[in-house]
């Protein structure tokens, strides 16, 4: 058996274990010395097994080698000692046999375990994220590359230090990190930690690092879980650092051009509706003024223009304010009765059948579905009856908006969500843009000259039926 | 399920359906969940009946806010089924199984629905584009309410009807 590397004696873990397996090995051999000259050559062998599963366990590669010479020195200590038999000498070589095979497969076992443990380590180790766990006692016990490189300290100085050693790397002060907070069990962390929030069972935090390395400041989240045994307890923490300085530079200069672009939007709103007020106020002046029926009729075509200046007016507004406000899940039925309350349905049918039905949507949900009714009240479609229905499928669930007009051209369905200056206006492009912020799509389905069919498709975990499985 | 639940927080949509004025439905609607024992106690004339709301929509008529017909859609694994269509004695012969069979058509109409019909009410349903098919076109899970029958649904009084998809 090759002898054990000095250096690794150095280690006080590898030195015990070779302290003991020498003992272990040279109590048992001499016990069975002993009950050998006694005449003992049957029980006292199976003493043998401990040396030989603990030296295969902590060491598989040599446990195969350690398990033969133990069997080996067996066996000559009982060839040399008792007299010479055949059936003590077959049985003493089937001990043998077994000794090498125990030591076998428990070296094969722990080599496939160590095998895995490496696997789990080197997917630790070159993570992309900066990552580092540590465990109950707050030791750190993984300190991967990338956060070497993020924080210039090397894993051999960070592994085993607790005290809230990781956090100096970040903070320069000893704190606890959420993966702290985890191993503290704290309680209510969201109230005592305002910055930090659960996220899909993690703790997640954004902070600002002024001076991280050195002077060059830096935007970081953090994210952290518990790791837990098979009784569900937690016997560590991992927590992933990433730099995201480059996206809130990106999302501010966005926001700061969005708030220009807004500001320039409201004063163009702003002047226009009171041009708007005035020119109202001139057509209702010229209705009372003329009498003569041609130009009552052309007064009337001007209020029908400025009708649709204060609908555009209106639509810009809607279109600034969404994504504004985090989606939520909306009663589809609330929603389209919001929408069917801002509009004249005339001698049109309308019958919802959406009750029950909930979806996560942009709060702007009421504005889809205005846009698409007033498309299909739209006179030039001739529909007289607007139904609106919902079907559960395999990918989702579709909202069906069908009216029986005459339905929409097939080279116009491509464009009828696209931005320009047609006779569909921007309401459906507005639409389509509320409806894909959570992921849902919007497509016309109808056959032209039989009837328009819009189908809002909702992904399968956007939906929910109240009270229905899923 | 609560019989004292209020009224849901949400009105349905106005269903105005022209040239229907002529009695006294103040409304036909989808139930909501906190609904459905309301459903039930109407149903307990009709073999004992109960809304499950995991698979079920029940939509009802109600004239002075009372339930005056009932109509169920449940989903099975590999169908719809339309069953429950039920008036109670006192409130017949006005039209409302027919008001309430319009809605459940009109509401579930993206999909295929089955039913097994009693052989009397055939016409009824034909009127909303039921049609009669044999029971081996029927789905497996729909099929099996009726195994009982084994094969002879004549003799349980009922034909397997079809209605395809669409309004």
């Amino acid at each position: 058996m090759p002898l054990p590397n000095p250096l690794v004696l150095q280690h006080p873990v590898q030195r015990n274990r070779i302290l003991l397996l020498v003992g272990l090995t040279a109590v048992t051999l001499a016990v069975n010395l002993f009950g050998i000259l006694f005449g003992l050559t049957a029980v006292l062998s199976h003493l043998l097994y401990f040396p030989v599963i603990l030296a295969s366990y902590w060491y598989p590669r040599r446990g195969l080698i350690f398990s033969v010479g133990i069997a080996v020195l067996y066996g000559i200590t009982v060839f040399m000692i008792t007299p010479q038999d055949i059936m003590i000498g077959i049985a003493t070589i089937a001990r043998g046999a077994i000794i090498v095979l125990v030591g076998s497969v428990v070296a094969l076992l722990s080599w496939n375990l160590a095998e895995s443990e490496q696997q789990l380590h080197d997917i630790i180790e070159f993570l992309p994220d900066a990552t580092f766990a540590i465990d109950r006692e707050g030791r750190i016990i993984a300190w991967n590359r990338a956060v070497e490189t993020m924080t210039g300290m090397s894993k051999t100085v960070m592994l085993n230090r607790g005290n809230y050693e990781y956090a100096l790397a970040f903070y320069g002060e000893r704190r606890p990190m959420l993966a702290g907070l985890i191993i503290n069990n704290e309680q209510q962390i969201e109230e005592k930690y305002p910055q930090v929030r659960k996220e899909a069972g993690k703790l997640v935090s954004e902070v600002f690092l002024p001076h991280f390395h050195g002077d060059r400041s830096m935007h970081i989240r953090f994210s952290a879980t518990a790791l837990v045994d098979a009784e569900g307890n937690i016997t560590g923490a991992i927590e992933s650092v990433r730099d995201i300085t480059d996206q809130v530079m990106i999302e501010s200069a966005l926001e700061k051009t969005s708030n220009r672009l807004n500001t320039l939007a409201g004063i163009l709103r702003y002047d226009m509706s009171r041009k708007l007020a005035v020119l109202y106020g001139q057509l209702r002046f010229g209705v009372m003024k003329f009498r003569d029926p041609e130009i009552i009729s052309f007064i009337a075509d001007l209020k029908e223009s400025a009708n649709g200046i204060t609908r555009q007016i209106d639509i810009s507004r809607e279109f600034r304010d969404i994504g504004a406000t985090p989606p939520t899940w909306i009663p589809v039925q609330d929603a389209i009765m919001t929408a069917a309350g801002r509009l004249e349905f005339g001698r049109v049918v309308f019958h919802a059948w959406t009750e029950r039905l909930e979806i996560f949507s942009d709060p702007h949900l009421p504005t889809v579905f205005y846009h698409l009714l007033h498309n299909s009240l739209k006179e030039a479609t001739g529909a007289t009856k607007i139904v609106i229905t919902y079907q559960i499928r395999e990918n989702g669930c579709a909202i069906i908006i069908e009216d029986d007009g005459v339905g929409i051209p097939d080279h116009d369905k491509n464009s009828l969500f696209v931005q320009q200056e047609d006779r569909y206006g921007r309401g459906l492009f507005l639409a389509y843009e509320i409806v894909s912020l959570t992921g849902m799509t919007l497509r016309e389905t109808g056959v032209y000259r039989e009837s328009a069919r819009f189908e809002l498709v909702v992904p399968s975990e956007g939906y929910r039926v109240e009270g229905m499985e899923q | 399920m609560n019989g004292n639940n209020p009224a849901p927080k949400t009105p349905p949509l106005i269903v105005t359906t022209p040239g229907s004025s002529g009695d006294a439905v103040s409304g036909i609607r989808e139930l909501r969940v906190s609904e459905f024992s309301l459903a039930d106690n109407v149903w307990l004339d009709y073999h004992n009946t109960t809304g499950d709301p995991k698979t079920d929509r029940i939509f009802a008529a109600f004239s002075s806010g009372v339930i005056v017909s009932l109509a169920r859609c449940r989903r099975h694994r590999d169908g719809l089924e339309v069953d429950g269509v039920f008036t109670p004695e006192n409130f017949r012969k006005k039209g409302y199984s027919r008001r309430v069979m319009d809605a459940l058509v009109e509401a579930c109409h993206n999909d295929d629905l089955y039913m097994y019909a009693v052989r009397h009410l055939t016409g009824f349903y034909g009127q909303f584009g039921f049609k009669p098919i044999p029971e081996s076109a029927l789905p497996p899970d729909i099929r099996e309410r009726y195994t009982w029958a084994t094969g002879n649904l004549e003799g349980a009084d009922v034909q397997p009807m079809c209605r395809k998809a669409g309004l």
